[in-house]
């Protein structure tokens, strides 16, 4: 029983592991079609645009979309990869997640084919060094998206304050939030709104550069806890445990005209002109750059980059390669502008043809001229627990369950815990 | 004297026989043997490994244990979990046995009160979370609101509170399962013979006497079932604190399966995750044996 037991073992493991290496890759006589995973594509028009774009450029290649719920993205994607799935190329949508693939030999390197189509990997504004793991370019940089200040201008209007400048600090943000909150009860106007995600705190600690999530002693978080705290306590900012045992989104309260101030990325713009246009919502808006220390120059900020990669795997890899650098190229990251995303590649014009999409208010152009993006989160190893980790501190700090001495003390033992295994 | 011992008992014994046999179970078989014991057999192996998927295993002996055993989100998990099997199997053996009893007297209304008891059971578990999120919810839940206005000028933060969230998720497990034992209850206490209770009458068994020397008794078998099935399911838990908390505040309800599941498809650490189930396996187990040993003196009467 035990012998047959490890025999049956054994066949399935070899097995896995032989349709994992994949093959040959295969000609078929005509038509290739290359699977592209990626998440929530009903939200996100431009990728049918871009789809078919590349479909009338190639057409012996056909893209099929396999659509997967956004929540599950991650752990579904690390499954299929795993499991040897036949799927060619995909998004990698926490761009940190791209050295864990990695590390499990699922990026196909892709430096002979950037060499040999001649990419200047200069376009990408540098994004692409985030996924050039040991000298090899695992993914190509498709689109980027980064934080910045939304804000209510009817709000702004009714107390009288200047609308916020690309040139804020956080200590005059929340003064103007202190200024701008009026009301008690149902119908309060709170100054601003940070999400429960860590990322809406940690974010304006790692946003000089020169700090990361992954550092293991966290002090310089410290005065973004002390402020949100203290806003709390004021009233001009929503109770985070409110939030988060309502599971209230944070585009509820901006876009019903309740808040003043809303740090969020810029992904969130295409979603207010959606809810203006579908009558939704009737908030004058603006976007401005995101607030920065007095020590850290305007125009610095954190974001994120989404990268598309292709499977090592595949079987198609020469017609997965021609689509991700279709996406990336400056046709691509034309149709993204056109759908108001910023693509990694972005120049002057394409923020000028996203500033000029229908629905977007005046200004957009010079707010979204920023100098630095750092990465909220690095794409290095353990980058996974840590964030859970961290955002496990974070819920206990802002709920007044631990002090920030304590709580920030509690992050750095647990990441030498988390990370030494 | 030995052959002819043995002829009975291997009496019509042919391998043709066998075969048939074997392919009737075969179906199921395959099904446990791919789905359950090819699985369970890997992640015991597992267990000594480190493997992230994907990758070649390195067999590292016991070190996943002696990580697990050293990291505090196990130990805290470990603790929350046996804290929680305690309350609710209580909590839940005690009020289905007392719904059980009401519910079997002629009662107004009895059928309603029985389908209401048992509803929370087949209603799907995410939409109860949302519910009981919103119930619990600390400024306007209706929870809240009422604890308010009968007085209490603080009342709990519930699943914002590291304090109470497990509290919370205990009422919430109790009012989801407590319609299922009921019903295992009510029908054990319809196989009690009328006979035994008028018996007792006649010897002058009040109503709680009845209840204490009767029922209870006869019950033992149906208990005994009750309280297995809690305890294992309670050890199980998942899906109620991934919709409610998410393990959170903190870790503060991070039970056995969700750090299973964190290590898994967070961390990507199989080894620690199925070295973690292995633990979980021989609580269960040993639980398991203690409660049937324990079983066989209960029941030895009948």
């Amino acid at each position: 029983m035990k012998k047959t037991l490890t025999i049956i073992l054994v066949v399935m493991i070899t097995m896995t592991s032989i349709f994992a290496a994949g093959t040959k890759e295969s000609a078929a006589g005509g038509v290739t079609t290359i699977k592209l995973a990626n998440w929530d594509t009903s939200t996100m028009a431009y990728i049918p645009a871009l789809i078919s774009a590349f479909e009338a450029k190639n057409p012996t290649i056909k893209v099929e979309v396999i659509d997967i719920p956004s929540a599950d993205y991650v752990t579904k994607l690390n499954v299929m990869l795993n499991g040897g799935s036949d799927l060619d190329a995909f998004y990698i949508k926490e761009a940190d997640k791209a050295k864990e693939f990695f590390d499990k030999g699922q990026l196909a390197d892709l430096t002979g084919y950037a060499a040999a189509d001649k990419i200047d990997l200069a376009s990408f504004n540098g994004t692409d060094k985030t996924f050039t793991f040991d000298g090899k370019l695992s993914a190509l940089p498709a689109r980027t998206d980064f934080y910045v200040l939304f804000y209510n201008k009817d709000i702004f209007d009714a107390a009288g304050v200047a609308y916020p400048s690309n040139d804020m600090t956080w200590t005059e943000f929340e003064q103007v939030a202190a200024k701008i909150t009026t009301g008690s009860g149902a119908t309060k106007k709170y100054g601003a709104l940070f999400h429960t995600w860590q990322a809406l705190v940690m974010n304006w600690g790692v946003q000089d550069g020169k700090h990361s999530i992954m550092d293991g002693s966290y002090g310089f978080f410290k005065p973004y806890y002390e402020m949100l705290l203290r806003m709390q306590r004021a009233g001009t900012v929503m109770d985070y445990a409110t939030l988060k045992t309502s599971n209230i989104h944070y585009s509820t309260p901006f876009i019903q005209g309740n808040v003043g101030m809303l740090p969020m990325g810029t992904w969130f713009m295409s979603t207010v002109i959606d809810k203006i246009k579908s009558g939704e919502s009737t908030v004058r808006w603006g976007v401005a750059t995101i607030p920065h220390a007095a020590d850290v120059p305007a125009g610095y900020t954190v974001g994120s980059t989404t990268p598309i990669a292709v499977n090592n795997a595949s079987k198609k890899k020469d017609a997965a390669w021609k689509f991700a650098s279709f996406v990336t190229s400056a046709e691509g990251a034309a149709i993204y502008a056109k759908y108001g995303q910023i693509p990694a590649t972005a120049t002057a014009e394409t923020l000028e043809a996203i500033a000029s999409m229908d629905g977007m208010p005046a200004g957009v152009v010079e707010a979204l001229k920023v100098t630095n993006i750092s990465p909220d989160r690095p794409a290095m190893d353990k980058v996974g627990v840590v964030d859970q980790m961290l955002g496990e501190e974070h819920s206990l700090i802002m709920l007044g369950e631990n002090s920030i001495d304590k709580g920030l003390a509690e992050m750095a033992a647990r990441f030498k815990e988390v990370t030494r295994d | 004297m030995r052959s002819a011992r043995r002829k009975p008992y291997m009496a019509g014994y042919t391998v043709k026989g066998a075969l048939v046999g074997y392919s009737f179970i075969l179906p199921n078989f395959i099904g446990f043997l791919f789905f359950i014991l090819i699985p369970v057999v890997f992640s015991f192996v597992l267990s000594f490994a480190k493997w992230d998927g994907f990758n070649a295993m390195q067999f590292i002996g016991v070190r996943n244990f002696t990580l697990i055993f050293t990291d505090r989100v196990f130990k805290n998990s470990l603790s929350k979990t046996i804290g929680y099997t305690v309350f609710t199997v209580i909590c839940t053996m005690v009020l289905s046995l007392f719904l059980s009893v009401v519910l079997n007297n002629k009662l107004k209304g009895r059928d309603l009160f029985r389908s209401a008891i048992f509803f929370p059971y087949v209603a799907s578990i995410v939409a109860v979370g949302a519910v009981w999120q919103a119930m619990f919810q600390k400024d306007f839940g209706p929870i809240n609101t009422f604890l308010r206005a009968v007085g209490m000028t603080n009342p709990p933060g519930w699943f914002a509170s590291t304090k109470y969230a497990m509290t919370a998720l205990i009422i919430v497990s109790v009012w989801k399962f407590m319609g299922y034992y009921m019903i295992i209850y009510l029908a054990a206490l319809q196989d009690i013979p009328r006979q035994l209770y008028e018996a007792a009458t006649i010897d002058g068994a009040n109503a709680w006497q009845q209840f204490r020397r009767v029922t209870v008794p006869m019950l033992t078998p149906a208990t005994f079932f009750v309280f297995i099935m809690l305890t294992i399911n309670s050890f199980k838990v998942f899906d109620l604190v991934y919709v409610l908390t998410e393990g959170g505040p903190g870790i503060s309800t991070t039970v056995l399966v969700k750090y299973i599941y964190d290590q898994s498809f967070i961390a990507w650490n199989y080894g620690k995750a199925s070295a973690a189930s292995m633990v979980l396996f021989s609580i269960v187990a040993v639980v398991t044996v203690i409660q049937f040993r324990i079983e066989r003196k209960w029941t030895s009467f009948m």
